[in-house]
């Protein structure tokens, strides 16, 4: 017995002196307990305030499959299962069967619904048995925040999300992936709580041990409506014509602010969706659209001037052992300008061969100097490259440059492109382009971006001039001709180029190409630029730029064109002038005063002596003669008149 | 001590009820905006306006201004 006492004051002196601090540190942890205070992460806007992505709250529904009473699951099981199949489309019987099954396998955290939006879950709260709540129904209601583009899919891509894989990974595409880290996501805050009841706790002290901050709101340059607009043309010809991926990008010509920008992929089962984010980070042969860079060279080193006339043959010309073609029979000899204007791959070859071959840095120096060969540094992640080479590459050969001049055996993005037409359209200006307007917490701005000038002047007004009107007749007379409008201007640069055509043989099999159109509208005073790529359209229902990738440049013109209202001043025709006032007048006294009297009508104009004549409270006929002002009355003023009396005037 | 350690208490749980009140009318505002954007956006009316026969015109308003002018003397 003494031994057993012994025993256990023993025990108890160990546990309250030797492993005492490694108990107490133990209890602690089970009461008290350092709280995160997530931050909420900011939002993400439109230019016009609309909201592109914001956090809240979704919610998962399940069901304790056996918290309810035999009685109550009874009574309430059919009409659940009736509600869950209008809500949710399947047979009621299939619903009764799941929920009978679970409760027969004892399911206390059986799946209704998950991730659904807050009305929704307000919905389901009251089906029945569920509107019975947590310990009467088995109602479950587990609630996480999640990033919620109410926008839906449309410009998905570019406003972005963060996402951790298991790894602790994260991928953070788009403006919500670049800006997370730097505004959106703000700091988590801690506190140190204590238990109490109810599975709640209480903070310990009436401060916050490190005070959590908001993330910032990001607003970008998205315009909602120009955004939809391009959006759903861009789907339109990517269905229409079956292709692979495109994009479309539209920039504010002054600012260099993206109003628009849509990527769309298509998935194994044939339908489109923002997939990768095209505009940005896919740098490709740009084909046609870079004669334009081209040829501009050519005529700001006056190596050419828009009339030198070049000799593009019968649609075939051999360059270094290797033929390059024009589509259709060719063109003859046509003028520098015609040939950019029908796209000539000859013509375009020819200029730059022949005036670069023995000096390629000369060519390319300009082509640096308009910073093609650098990224642009915009802010999304994941940028692509350009790649022009330079002699010395791999990729250089002679063949090269006359490649070059038709836009093969380059790479750019079309963001790079579009930056560049751009410039064309903003008298030479070449701006960076870019999706944020400003960051701001609450109605505070923390930072408002500017626009950035990459190159003040890309090259002489005479230059920019010829290129401006050669881009206006492509679309008046040249490959763009189909998509010419009367009612409004457009001006851009149709590209159609092969790709992946490594293997000859396989590509002559299944023909792959990229078409591409790049301008700007209104032609004169331009406002906007657009881009659009659309990648592998079906050959079997076309490839030419202007077919495939027209259309949608032309419905975002339209579309601007028809929502800026034509302005017409008119000069106020009710207006007051002194002679007409006591013209007024006096017509107006005579009418009151003259009954059944003459009144003089002399100096009056023939239509008020008619109408004040007939006005009269006597039956009489007026007879004019001539027009224009009352010379001479038949009666004197003043005399009496006589019923049916006739009253002649002469007017001249 | 106590009354005033359980008031405190009854305050946290009254703080938790709000906070939960507050996220849920925050995204029931999100989840009405979202669809009140949906059905703003233009080609949303051009589907719904299809049937009616009513499109999209292809030429702008025009607006007249009418400048108004000073009276003569």
């Amino acid at each position: 017995m003494f031994v057993f006492a012994l025993a256990v004051v023993f025990k108890l002196v160990s546990i309250q002196f030797v492993q005492g601090d490694k108990y107490r540190a133990l209890a602690d942890k089970r009461t008290v307990k350092d709280f995160d205070i997530p931050a909420n992460r900011g939002n993400v806007y439109s230019a016009d305030g609309s909201l592109l992505a914001t956090s809240i709250p979704k919610y998962d529904i399940r069901i304790d499959a056996i918290q309810a009473k035999d009685a109550t699951f009874e009574k309430y099981i059919n009409d659940l299962a009736d509600s869950l199949h209008v809500y949710k489309g399947k047979p009621a019987s299939y619903y009764k069967n799941v929920i009978r099954r679970a409760r027969k396998n004892k399911n206390r955290y059986f799946l209704l619904a998950r991730n659904i939006s807050y009305s929704d879950y307000i919905r389901m709260r009251n089906f029945p048995l569920l509107n019975l709540g947590a310990i009467k129904g088995g109602l479950i209601v587990e609630q996480t925040t999640r990033r919620e583009h109410p926008m839906g899919g449309i410009a998905e891509r570019t406003i972005g999300y963060e996402r951790q894989d298991e790894d602790g990974n994260f991928t953070r595409p788009g403006i919500d992936g670049a800006f997370g880290v730097k505004y959106l996501q703000g700091t988590n805050g801690k506190r140190r709580k204590q238990r109490i009841g109810n599975g709640q706790w209480k903070p310990i002290t009436d401060f916050d041990q490190v005070e959590p901050k908001d993330g910032y709101d990001v607003y970008t340059t998205i315009d909602v409506n120009i955004q939809d607009i391009a959006h759903h043309s861009l789907l339109k010809q990517l269905e229409i014509y079956q292709a692979d991926h495109g994009c479309v990008v539209v920039m504010d010509v002054k600012t260099g602010e993206i109003k628009a920008i849509s990527n769309l992929g298509r998935n194994k089962k044939g339908h489109y969706y923002e997939r990768l984010n095209y505009a940005v980070g896919e740098s490709h042969e740009p084909g046609s659209t870079f004669k334009v860079m081209a040829l501009m060279a050519a005529l700001e080193d006056k190596v050419i001037d828009t009339s030198t006339v070049v000799d593009t043959k019968k649609g075939r010309k051999r360059f270094y052992g290797r033929d390059i073609t024009d589509s259709g029979n060719g063109f003859g000899e046509i003028s520098a300008a015609r040939a950019l204007e029908v796209s000539s791959n000859i013509g375009l070859a020819t200029i730059i061969d022949e005036h670069y071959s023995k000096q390629p840095e000369k060519f390319l120096t300009r082509l640096q100097a308009w910073g093609l060969n650098k990224t642009l540094g915009v802010a999304i992640i994941g940028e692509g490259k350009p790649d022009i080479p330079k002699p010395g590459a791999v990729n250089w050969s002679r063949n090269a440059l006359p490649s070059m001049a038709y836009g093969y055996n380059l790479r750019m993005t079309p963001l790079q492109t579009l930056a560049f037409y751009n410039a064309i359209a903003n008298d030479g200006e070449l701006i960076k382009p870019r999706f944020l307007k400003s960051v701001k917490s609450f109605d505070k701005d923390i930072e408002v971006f500017e626009k950035e000038v990459l190159v003040e002047k890309i090259c002489s007004n005479q230059t920019l001039n010829e290129i401006q009107d050669i881009l206006k007749n492509v679309v008046i007379r040249g490959t763009g001709q189909r998509m010419y409008s009367e009612t409004f201007s457009m001006a851009g640069k149709t590209g159609t180029a092969r790709t992946d055509y490594a293997n000859a043989e396989e590509w002559r099999k299944d023909r792959k190409y990229v078409s591409s159109f790049a301008g700007y509208f209104p032609a004169d005073n331009p406002k906007y630029s657009c881009i659009v790529v659309i990648h592998k359209p079906s050959t079997k229902v076309g490839y030419y730029g202007a077919d495939v990738t027209g259309p949608v440049f032309k419905r975002i013109a339209q579309k601007i064109y028809t929502d800026t209202p034509i302005i017409d001043e008119i000069e106020e025709l009710d207006f007051n002038t002194k002679l007409v006032n006591e013209d007024f007048e006096s017509y107006f006294v005579n009418a009151q005063k003259y009954k059944t009297l003459m009144p003089s009508v002399v100096g009056m104009p023939a239509m008020d002596a008619i109408a004040l004549l007939e006005n009269l409270q006597i039956d009489i006929k007026v007879r004019l003669t001539g027009s224009g002002v009352v010379k001479k009355q038949s009666i004197a003023k003043h005399q009496k008149l006589q019923t049916n009396q006739t009253i002649i005037l002469e007017a001249s | 001590m106590i009354a005033s350690s359980h008031s405190a208490d009854q305050k946290v749980y009254e703080i938790a009820k709000l906070t939960n009140e507050v996220k849920e009318l925050r995204s029931a505002f999100v989840d009405k905006r979202g669809q009140l954007m949906q059905l703003k956006k233009e080609s949303f009316v051009e589907a719904e306006m299809k049937e009616k026969g009513i499109g999209i015109s292809l030429n702008p308003p025009t607006k007249i201004i009418v400048k108004s002018q000073r009276q003569e003397q």
